[in-house]
């Protein structure tokens, strides 16, 4: 059954307490922290090679610099930390080791060979470009088949294929289904590698107190937590020793869920000579060493019913991992995204896939919003797409037939979906964009005022709030998976709520404000969430894959449940009731039926904390907080459908998204107005992908995009206007009935955006199965369907 | 991202400028908005010895009309010859470019002449100087030279100006009477640097061309004429049928080289597109008086 929730500040459109500061430049980001005096700054001396043997170093000229206080390599560090190694010793996974300033061969344009420290960042900047490094350059490998080519060259010496990582499953039966079925269809997709390209690069700033032997450390991250952990086990200090602090993070979007080279550097020369050291990073370093994404290929086979239904697919992935794999995803993320998202909302039993993490000499790739899940809906829903022309069905026909409906539902990866509206957000999204008068209209041309016109939709699933037991499962054990809230009825009877994560601009300040007053009865003005500080918040796993609103939610739920309990037994020993007649609403402990039976929530604090003439009641602790932790039994999984509305220009072949319409469910919504922009923000990085964002490698290993004004990120004129609605199916397996919000967005729009632009160019023929469609590609797709057409 | 080393200096004169430029020669870089040497100079792609900040120069972002000639002091921001009265009434191809140049936030800081004394092959500014046959005063210590287009841009990133000079004025014929005018450019975002574009200006009698001027930009190392579109149309009668013909006659007037992202063909093609486009967009606005 169904639970329904009290009305209260959950469901409120509160406005953002983070945006005041924020409008009025008032954020403080890393760069904005104050350094202790004499703090040193790193320069990072990065490979202009792709794959080259490091034959020689000459630091002295460098050395000589006024300001430069030392020049170190690989040697001078390696005995000051572990290697950053992460995957573990299960079948499937190759242990990899990565140094954070290698020694004998750099892997990726980008890899650091030599630190310089200096006075100043300029300082810094000369004293890299003085450090001469002899390179011996080695053949590079850039692209998947040319890493998987016999005989390709070694990324590591250790791994003979170049294949990082690799899974392989099959459902029983598979084989006979697959065959049986009249229909087999078979495509390649393909997605350009792209950049998070966050407003703010990374950087941080590592202090050490040399009195008490402290780390202070200041960084751009996601994972306070995971950081921490991570320089503890790999610097050999205690991490009860190390305080980790996320200030205002200016966007992260999985980007920054890691722990980066660049940071162990920092911290391991803190600890050494017992200072201060900074690094921020310029957008040519983030473009050339932070992580990338999706640079992915789908082989997709697909056997179908001869009423269209889907009987088995076969999924043949394989993924561009980079150089290394990255601490503390591992190379299996990307890889194991793809299938794991693959059955989305469609109900099928039977399924096959292969996938891999293939090395090559580029930058690591690993987590972009979404994961894998955009590539893989590009391609799930380009096979739907694809499977509807060829059995002369429409596409949102072939949808409905194949959507589970039925909940709860386990998938044919053994994944439960305990709730959901995938046809209910489909029909209401097909009545909010008149789908069925559009396609009525529609000329068989496609073309309108002189440009092809098309419309996609695309219903799409997201995995949200994973816990401990799903990490697990996955190999993943650097990510804890659950996630933890302090909260403290202060002596004044306000609340502060210390939570285990790390915003990176999701609104955390706000909505876990309105979690926490819904469940203490106060007003969320009255709650101060502080977070992303090892040294104050619990330990937790921090903020990334769409898991904040179900774990802190969870978490906060479960802690002031602990609070009123206690606020209600300081209330009855007052008002002489017993505790379970007593309510907690409106800042008052009453009792239920007799308002006027109350104590003011600020009386019972100052009972609590004996500021007041009358004692604790006997029998209960001083102070009135909790901590509780929350992992919540598997992943929970959220439904969109996105309906989208392009026009091609047939001489230009330029693209202009001209309306889009989302209905979308993530369970109980905290606020409506956050979700809006979570969903508004993801759509914009889904038209980059589709549209104009592609990290191109040269054939030797050279970035060619690594400035904005060769990295087309989209603004805010190439965005349509997003009609949006929200079904609200609460979760039945979350505390709450919170379902996560963050990645789907982009999830949906992917598939729509690249369905919009084949539905415009389905009179030529063109199926979509590359990113991103820049106008020259565009271009060339509709002049070789005319050639083709008049040959 | 740190510039490298540079000596600074905020001259408030023309007589200072030249002085220093004089005294630094080769070394020296003008800056004007600094939206493009700049983070050129983080990168440290450019690496000027000297800066003369023409900045703090008072003389250098005046207006004016010269007996029906308009005239820019190459320090005048995109953003103040978009708004300009002057502009608009004497040339209005150039206050149609200037909306294109770069967002809003960028054209407040960037200048005229600092974009065309760039002379980046994807830049605005130097196809509608060429389209409006600017006149290009240049001032050293030997004092002032001037340039057409043809000879001011001298390739990717490089103008006739030399060590010790800079751009010291623009000026550009008012528009004749019964003049249309547009600039539209094309690439994968609605802002954002494009991939080609056209500007085109139009003086007609009755419905006949009397005279044309199109360039192209983003197909060459600086802007290109189309001469072949526009020998096609003069002392013609503009009908639809006879520009769309015109217009594909411009693939031959330009040679683009292949890059990033365009091919050589995709530049041809967008070049005849934007070049139709642009001549009928012309001929649907307002003429001038």
């Amino acid at each position: 059954m169904a639970q329904t929730y009290a009305r209260g500040p959950i469901g409120q459109s509160t406005l953002r307490v983070e945006d005041d500061p924020l409008l009025k430049g008032l954020g403080a980001f890393v760069d904005d922290v104050a350094p202790p005096k004499n703090t040193l700054h790193l320069g990072f001396v990065r490979s202009p090679h792709a794959h080259a043997r490091i034959c020689s170093i000459d630091t002295s000229a460098a050395k000589r610099l006024p300001g430069v206080v030392d020049v170190l390599t690989g040697r001078d560090l390696v005995d000051l930390m572990k290697p950053i190694q992460v995957d573990p010793d299960k079948p499937g996974f190759k242990i990899t080791h990565r140094l954070a300033v290698t020694i004998d061969k750099a892997r990726f344009v980008g890899d650091t060979v030599a630190v310089v420290v200096a006075e100043n960042p300029y300082i810094a900047d000369d004293a890299v470009e003085a450090v001469a490094v002899e390179y011996e350059a080695l053949p590079a490998v850039v692209s998947l088949d040319a890493s998987l080519a016999p005989g390709a060259p070694k990324i590591h010496d250790y791994i003979a294929d170049n294949v990082i990582y690799e899974n392989e499953q099959k459902t029983e039966g598979f084989d006979a289904v697959f065959t049986a079925a009249p229909h087999k269809f078979v495509r390649t997709f393909r997605t350009s590698r792209i950049a998070v390209a966050s407003m703010e690069a990374r950087g941080c700033i590592a202090i050490f107190e040399r009195g008490l032997g402290t780390l202070t450390f200041w960084t751009s991250t996601q994972v306070p937590h995971i950081v921490r952990h991570a320089l503890s086990e790999m610097l050999g200090l205690s991490d009860s020793k190390i305080r980790v602090i996320a200030p205002d993070v200016g966007g992260g979007f999985g980007m920054k869920a890691y722990l980066y080279p660049e940071e162990l550097v920092a911290a391991a020369l803190a600890i050494k000579y017992r200072g201060s050291f900074k690094w921020v990073q310029d957008r040519v370093d983030d473009f050339l060493t932070s992580n990338h994404a999706r640079d992915q290929q789908y082989k997709m086979s697909y056997a179908v019913s001869a009423e269209g239904i889907i009987k088995a697919i076969r999924a043949d992935i394989l993924v561009n991992i980079g150089a290394y794999a990255s601490f503390p995803m591992g190379s299996s993320l990307e890889a194991n995204g793809g299938p794991r998202n693959m059955p989305g909302p469609y109900d099928f039993a039977q399924f096959a896939f292969r996938t891999r993490a293939v090395a090559t000499n580029t930058c690591p790739t690993g987590a972009f919003r979404g994961v894998s899940a955009p590539s893989t809906f590009f391609s799930v829903e380009g096979m739907m797409d694809t499977i509807a022309k060829e059995l002369g069905l429409d596409p949102v026909e072939l949808r409905r037939r194949n959507l589970v409906t039925k909940f709860p539902y386990t998938n044919a990866m053994g994944q439960r979906y305990d709730t959901g509206s995938n046809g209910e957000c489909l029909d209401r999204a097909l009545e909010l964009s008149g789908y069925v008068a559009y396609r009525r209209s529609q000329p068989a041309s496609r073309l309108l005022d002189g440009k092809y016109r098309g419309i996609g939709v695309a219903t799409v699933t997201e995995q949200t709030g994973q816990g401990a037991s799903r990490y697990k499962e996955r190999g993943l054990y650097r990510v804890p998976g659950f996630d933890a809230a302090l909260i403290k009825i202060e002596p004044s009877g306000k609340v502060s709520a210390f939570v285990s994560q790390a915003a990176q601009g999701q609104g955390h300040l706000t909505t876990w404000s309105q979690i926490v007053a819904q469940e203490l009865g106060v007003v969320p003005s009255d709650v101060t969430v502080i977070q992303g500080d090892t040294a104050t918040v619990p330990f937790g796993s921090g903020t990334f894959a769409s898991r904040g609103a179900i774990l802190a939610g969870g978490a906060i739920i479960r802690a002031t449940k602990i609070i009123r309990d206690k606020v209600k037994r300081i209330a009855a020993s007052v008002l002489e009731a017993s505790a379970t007649d007593i309510e907690v609403a409106d800042g008052y402990a009453f009792v239920a039926g007799v308002p006027k039976m109350r104590v003011a929530l600020s009386d019972i604090a100052s009972i609590a904390y004996s500021l007041d003439a009358r004692l604790i009641p006997e029998g209960e602790e001083h102070g009135l907080e909790a901590i509780a932790h929350y992992d919540p039994p598997t992943s929970t999984v959220s439904n969109a459908t996105h309906v989208a509305f392009v026009a091609v220009d047939p001489a230009t072949g330029a693209i202009e998204v001209e309306r889009y319409v989302v209905v979308h469910d993530c369970g109980r919504v905290i606020n409506p107005m956050i979700v809006d922009g979570q969903v508004h923000g993801a759509i914009s990085n889904g038209l980059g992908q589709v549209l104009s964002e592609a990290l191109i490698y040269d054939e030797s290993g050279q970035l060619t995009t690594t400035t904005l004004l060769d990295y087309h990120l989209p603004t805010a004129l190439d965005m349509p206007t997003i009609q949006m609605e929200h079904m609200e199916t609460p979760s039945e397996i979350t505390l709450g009935g919170f379902k996560g919000v963050g990645e789907g967005g982009v999830i949906g729009a992917v598939p729509a955006l690249a369905g919009a632009v084949r539905d415009a160019l389905s009179p030529l023929g063109i199926e979509i199965i590359r990113l991103p469609l820049d106008p020259p590609y565009v271009l060339s797709m509709i002049e070789a369907a005319k050639a083709k057409r008049t040959n | 991202m740190k510039p490298a080393k540079f000596t600074y200096y905020a001259p408030e004169t023309v007589a200072e400028i030249i002085a220093l430029l004089g005294r630094y020669g080769d070394d020296a870089r003008p800056l004007a908005g600094g939206q493009s040497l700049v983070p050129l100079m983080n990168m440290r792609v450019a690496r000027p010895a000297v800066l003369v900040d023409l900045n703090r120069c008072k003389a250098l972002d005046a207006v004016s009309d010269d007996d029906g000639t308009l005239v820019l002091g190459p320090m005048v921001r995109q953003s103040g010859g978009e708004r300009s009265e002057l502009v608009r009434r004497l040339c209005p191809l150039l206050a149609q470019t200037l909306r294109f140049t770069g967002p809003r936030a960028v054209r407040n800081r960037a200048t005229i002449g600092g974009s065309l004394a760039h002379a980046d092959p994807v830049a605005e500014l130097p196809g509608a100087a060429l389209a409006l046959d600017a006149t290009f005063v240049i001032e050293g210590a030997n004092g002032r030279r001037t340039l057409k287009p043809d000879a001011f841009f001298v390739g990717q990133l490089t103008t006739a100006i030399e060590p010790g000079e800079f751009l010291r004025e623009i000026r550009i014929p008012k528009a004749a009477a019964n003049t249309v005018s547009a600039f539209i450019e094309s690439g994968a975002r609605q802002e954002g640097v494009a991939i080609g574009g056209v500007a085109a200006q139009i003086t007609l009698a009755g419905e006949v061309c009397q005279d044309i001027r199109l360039a192209a930009i983003g197909v060459g190392s600086g802007p290109v004429r189309l001469t072949a579109t526009e020998r096609t149309l003069l002392g013609r009668k503009l009908s639809e049928a006879l520009i769309t013909e015109a217009a594909k006659a411009a693939e031959d007037d330009v040679d683009p080289t292949t890059d990033l992202h365009a091919t050589a063909h995709y530049r041809k093609r967008l070049t005849v597109a934007l070049a139709e486009r642009a001549i009928k967009q012309a001929l649907a606005g307002p003429r001038t008086n």
